[in-house]
């Protein structure tokens, strides 16, 4: 296995009529040897861009990829010792199972015996011995996505990569393959950059994440660090779900006023934002992180908001109410007995432990320490 | 007082009510098989009864297989089906070649110079057969001014009678074929190339496969079912050529160029033996059903892009 690292690596698409595109802007990180890297963000953020890159099936506009100990720029993708799982699967559909799986090792000239052994090792992993002689269109949604993943282990190379492998799976089989990819890196040991635009698969699934933006790295970071300590306001809202809250306050004598309540800061985040006495921040706090005046047993009920319920949503084993601050809708995932009536009033609990600051002007998370 | 009560309407009667639910359906259905039963059932038919007749405007007279084995003791018959057969061999094939060729070659082009291109190889496909038999006569001019000798002139090579001579009137209607239309074959081709994702090729190139095992193992195999269509509508087409032989040699010099449909033609229209004409008619239909079948046996494919 080997460890890919990007430097400096940017990405045009040049097109005639529209100019051009930036899709990938100065990106630099480093995957190290065996590690589970996801890539996040919305729809043309460049993260499939970047997986290409290092697949080879799109040359950067400069910089340098390397993978192992090997700059790659010139290397044509068979020569990169890379193997892709494709969003579609990309299976060959006049193939049977055995011969996608084999199709790599026949070009790479193996003989029988050991192009016989090496598909019935990828199949008894996951579980396809039953399916070899089949066609993919034989094949449920679920199995096909294991072929791909057949297709790419069976070569054994450096990195796997997978293009958005689940996305066209429906939900309770997402969850399924979710576990299996995870097993299957613990077993396979090996490096494998993902791309989703789902937080929650990259959050489960991902040792770090990678969250991008319009092109450009927001932040790369394990994710219980992307939870805790967001670098901005778009990582921030991001990930998690329901998104983070946004509120617009204001900093004055160590409390920040927002309307419908004013939280008494610890001594120590009023330190931290002393440099905005005055001025006007936006406080981030996230739906699970309010509760209900009766059910915040783990919280001081210190620090409380007083609010009108627009909307409530109820799942089962949260509630979740929606009221408005200022101009932004606020969410709260609260206990599912919360008493909350539409349009009346509700005293919510702040966990002022766990609020978020940015600055307005920058979006950026303000450093408190 | 006393109240009124309405009288409860009586239910229709079943037909009724399935005339004001689905009249109109079935009335807009029954124009087209109308059409069918009158311009295509009830001709085949007659024509299958006139196979077995010595036809006539008034009085046609039943003469059994007469028709059939007169027919197959006929050489001239013989020779069409062979002319017809080489004529379909040289043809359908070769055509399907250039067409995947040319397909080929514009498939890698800018969006534009494809554009361009689909439409000029297209522009034979919507001209008249007749139109474009009367320029091939003038390119198969059998004097040294023809378009084709004077080609031949510059090798030093003596005007060739085209279309005039046993030996080379068959070929140049088989010459006439490939420099003919490929317009539509290569649309449809066009069409199937678009259709492989490009994902594939991608998946192939990650696993090493060089430019002509992608041809050879995705490319081709994913244009399966065109090919299978091209091919037998290619051959149902060639075993019913006529224009061309109509327009350029009228089934002549001595046969050469008689393919079974201007047989039919001869016999019906010259002849005035419908009888005849009916019964080759049915054996060129059992003929192309038959090598339809076959091919589809052999071709066929499950795999649609």
């Amino acid at each position: 296995m080997a460890r890919v690292v990007f430097n400096n690596v940017r990405k045009e698409f040049v097109d005639e009529k529209k100019g051009t595109f930036t899709a990938v802007e100065n990106s630099e990180f480093v995957i190290e040897d065996k590690e589970f890297v996801v890539f996040v963000g919305p729809s043309g953020c460049g993260k499939t861009t970047s997986l290409r890159m290092i697949a080879g099936l799109e040359r950067q506009t400069s910089g340098d990829i390397i993978i192992g100990d090997r700059i790659v720029n010139d290397l044509h993708p068979k020569d990169r010792d890379i193997a892709m799982v494709f969003q579609d699967y990309a299976l060959y559909p006049h193939m049977t199972i055995r011969e996608n799986l084999s199709f790599g090792l026949k070009n790479l000239k193996k003989s029988k015996a050991e192009i016989e052994q090496q598909v019935k090792q990828a199949s008894s992993i996951l579980g396809l011995d039953e399916l070899l002689e089949r066609k993919p269109r034989e094949l449920s949604g679920g199995q096909r996505q294991r072929v791909a993943v057949g297709r790419a282990i069976v070569r054994n190379p450096q990195v796997f990569l997978f293009d958005e492998p689940l996305s066209n799976l429906d939900a309770k089989l997402r969850i399924q393959m979710r576990v299996e990819l995870a097993e299957l890196h613990k077993r396979l040991g090996a490096t494998i950059v993902y791309v989703t635009h789902d937080q929650v698969e990259a959050m489960t699934l991902g040792e770090r994440i990678v969250v991008m933006s319009n092109g450009i790295i927001q932040q790369i970071a394990p994710p219980t660090e992307l939870y805790n300590k967001p670098n901005n306001m778009f990582v921030a809202g991001f990930i998690g779900s329901p998104a983070m809250n946004f509120m617009d306050a204001t900093i004055e004598n160590g409390k920040a006023f927002v309307e419908g309540a004013q939280i008494a800061l610890p001594q120590a985040v009023a330190d931290g934002l002393k440099s905005y006495e005055g001025k006007k921040i936006i406080v981030g706090i996230r739906p699970e992180h309010l509760y209900g005046e009766e059910f915040a047993h783990t919280v001081s009920k210190e620090h409380t908001m007083d609010v009108t319920v627009q909307v409530i949503e109820n799942l089962g084993a949260d509630n979740l109410l929606y009221f408005k601050v200022g101009s932004r809708m606020v969410t709260a995932r609260v206990h599912p007995e919360t008493i909350a009536r539409l349009g009346e009033r509700k005293r919510l609990v702040i966990d002022i432990s766990k609020l978020h600051f940015f600055d307005p002007e920058t979006t950026q998370r303000i450093a408190l320490s | 007082m006393q109240l009124a009560t309405a009288k409860p309407k009586p239910t229709p009667p079943a037909y009724r009510r399935f005339l004001r639910d689905y009249g109109w359906a079935y009335l807009f259905i029954l124009a087209p098989v109308l059409l069918f039963l009158v311009f295509t059932l009830y001709p085949v038919i007659s024509a299958f009864i006139m196979s077995f007749q010595k036809y006539n405007i008034m009085k046609s007279k039943w003469i059994g297989f007469d028709n059939y084995t007169y027919m197959f003791q006929d050489d001239i018959f013989w020779k069409s089906i062979k002319n017809t057969v080489i004529f379909t061999l040289a043809t359908v094939p070769i055509n399907i070649i250039i067409t995947f060729i040319l397909a080929f070659f514009i498939f890698q082009m800018k969006s534009r110079w494809q554009t361009f291109f689909k439409a000029t190889l297209y522009l034979p496909s919507v001209a008249s057969g007749v139109t474009i038999s009367l320029v091939w006569l003038a390119m198969f001019d059998p004097t040294s001014s023809g378009l084709l000798n004077t080609f031949l002139g510059w090798f030093g090579i003596d005007p060739v009678i085209w279309l005039g001579q046993s030996k080379t009137a068959l070929f140049s209607l088989i010459l006439m074929s490939y420099l003919g239309s490929h317009g539509s074959g290569i649309i449809l081709y066009l069409a199937a190339m678009g259709g492989i994702p490009k994902s594939l090729y991608e998946a192939a190139d990650i696993d090493h496969a060089s430019g002509w095992t992608q041809f050879t193992k995705i490319t081709w195999p994913l244009l399966k079912p065109t090919t299978l269509y091209l091919l037998v509508t290619g051959v149902i087409t060639s075993f019913q050529v006529f224009i061309s032989v109509y327009m350029m040699t009228q089934g002549g010099p001595n046969f050469a160029t008689t393919t079974i449909a201007y047989l039919i033609y001869e016999s019906a229209f010259v002849f005035y033996d419908f009888g005849l004409a009916s019964a080759q008619s049915f054996v060129l239909a059992a003929f192309i059903i038959i090598v339809s079948v076959v091919q589809f046996k052999f071709f066929s494919s499950d795999v649609e892009y």
